[in-house]
């Protein structure tokens, strides 16, 4: 689980919340590799920024949105 | 509870109260300040000039340090540097969809790139408001876009495999093409301009179809025009298609929607206000207007991250309300009657305002009139002359002798007086549009 406790409100993350920045963090670890094939380089970015969505929407991290 | 039967498609940030969402917007702010100062020579340039660096946005009232952004900066940045000037914060290899505004001004258009997340982003803004008028994974959700360069309904179209509807892009095909496909496929959506709504309505009749008994569209989403939040033109719309019409308005500065109409319509589209600030200024002052005055959006996104967009002037005539206008749950405020207009296309005929949106309001209100234009022309070098030439609908040409008269006076009942000249156009002599209309020539000299 991720080590990040709070939102940017600065209210404690639920269980699912701390879930799903867990799976953020974890495809964002992923997709930075390059040792990777093609087929999974590609589609993990795009779960990665779909994630990023939904941990962004929700107010659980504010990452440069540039970045991929 | 199931999410389908969430009315939000982000009930965190969409119900949070004022305070909270205010202390949001200030952390999100902070960062992209930052994150322009760093990465971005454009903003770094503006900021420097305007003797501000990003450690001093502590409150939100900061925000009016930030200097405003302008088109006409983004065009020159964009013509010194070509192609996308300096404002760039990543590596133009790292975008993944290039855009250009529609230019509809003659102007010379923008250039935006987007990134991965960037495009998510802008899907993910859409979704808050197809959600928020009611629009569900078991829609089917009908594009009458051309899908080019201009983004229009781009977004929507990725929202809506976002979301999971069924979604069907009609790209190049003619107006009977895209009538006869909506009602083939028990269409539930349909997506296009409110100008373009009204043709494919007209098209359908001329076809012997009637939309509301042979189709089933129960949603018709609109954008790209003020007329998206004139009342008759909704009624029009709605009457025509059988379904309830519902405004949204996104810019492609932005290259998404920031308002989106909820499904309790409290008579304009809420703000999107966890992912935008939308400040309503005096276009002269710069002061900011109360709630209930009009003046000119300024708009700042915490989406696009390959151009950050901060207090820019969108010179769209706005009028805020609080958001306990509306019943819904939602702490986004509301702009009061949508897009009202731009604040530089006020025409000024014979020392009165004219708006072309205010024209197309009451004009909209007479349902025997199919289309129509503004001509703004001068008489011998003196006297400014307004005419409306307006084409009816087939079956109501018996009807122009009383209509004539009835505008004539409309008109001028809702222009302090002035009088407007009223012509009758041929069937089919006057312009069609499928994305945004003209309908405006402004035939005077101009200095």
């Amino acid at each position: 689980m991720t080590n990040e406790a709070k939102d940017l409100l600065g209210n404690a993350l639920s269980t699912d919340e701390r879930e799903l920045v867990d799976i953020y963090t974890r495809l964002k670890t992923l997709s930075a590799r390059d040792d990777l094939p093609p087929v999974a380089t590609a589609n993990v970015k795009q779960a990665m920024v779909l994630m990023w969505n939904a941990c962004n929407d929700l107010a659980l991290i504010c990452e440069e949105p540039g970045c991929d | 509870m199931p999410a389908t039967e969430s009315p939000f498609w982000n009930p965190k940030t969409e119900t949070l109260p004022k305070e909270q969402l205010q202390a949001l917007q200030l952390v999100k702010l902070q960062r992209l300040v930052r994150r322009a100062w760093d990465t971005s020579p454009f903003h770094r340039r503006l900021y420097e000039k305007a003797s501000i660096t990003p450690d001093q946005i502590k409150t939100m009232d900061d925000i009016r340090r930030l200097p405003f952004m302008t088109r006409e900066d983004w065009m020159e940045c964009q013509a010194e540097k070509p192609l996308f000037g300096d404002m760039i914060t990543r590596p133009e290899d790292e975008a993944i969809r290039y855009h250009l505004t529609s230019g509809t001004s003659g102007r010379q258009p923008l250039r935006v790139l987007d990134s991965r997340k960037d495009w998510s982003w802008i899907a993910d803004m859409w979704c808050y408001g197809f959600w928020g008028f009611g629009i569900r994974p078991t829609d089917k959700v009908f594009f009458a876009f051309s899908y080019g360069s201009f983004i229009g309904f781009w977004g929507a179209h990725y929202c809506c495999e976002k979301m999971g509807t069924l979604t069907l892009a009609s790209g190049n095909m003619s107006t009977e093409q895209r009538v006869k496909q909506i009602v083939e496929m028990g269409v539930t959506v349909v997506c296009a301009t409110p100008t373009y709504a009204l043709r494919m309505g007209q098209t359908a009749e001329k076809m012997g179809i009637d939309l509301k008994k042979d189709g089933k569209v129960r949603r018709v989403i609109v954008s790209g025009e003020p007329a998206g939040s004139i009342p008759a033109v909704k009624q029009m719309i709605e009457e025509m298609w059988g379904g309830k019409c519902g405004d949204t308005a996104g810019m492609t500065e932005i290259g998404t929607i920031m308002i989106f109409e909820c499904d309790h319509q409290p008579g304009g589209p809420h703000i999107i206000e966890d992912h935008f600030i939308e400040e309503v200024l005096d276009p002269d002052s710069g002061e900011p207007m109360a709630y209930g005055e009009r003046g000119e959006r300024v708009v700042t996104s915490f989406g696009r991250g390959f151009m950050p967009l901060i207090r820019y002037k969108t010179k769209d005539l706005v009028c805020k309300v609080p958001h306990t206008t509306c019943d819904c749950g939602r702490t986004g405020d509301i702009y009061e009657g949508g897009i009202l207009g731009r604040v530089d296309d006020m025409k000024l005929v014979r020392g009165t305002n004219v708006y072309p949106r205010a024209v197309e309001a009451v004009v909209r209100e007479h349902s025997e009139v199919e289309e129509f234009q503004i001509i703004l022309s001068r008489r011998e070098d003196v006297q400014d002359e307004i005419t409306v030439k307006v084409e009816l609908k087939p079956d109501q040409t018996g009807q122009w002798a009383r209509l004539k008269g009835q505008l004539k006076k409309d008109l001028a009942d809702a222009h302090e007086g002035l009088r407007f000249n009223v012509e009758l156009a041929a069937q089919d002599e006057l312009p069609r549009f499928e994305l945004k209309a003209k309908r405006l020539q402004d035939l005077r000299p101009q200095y």
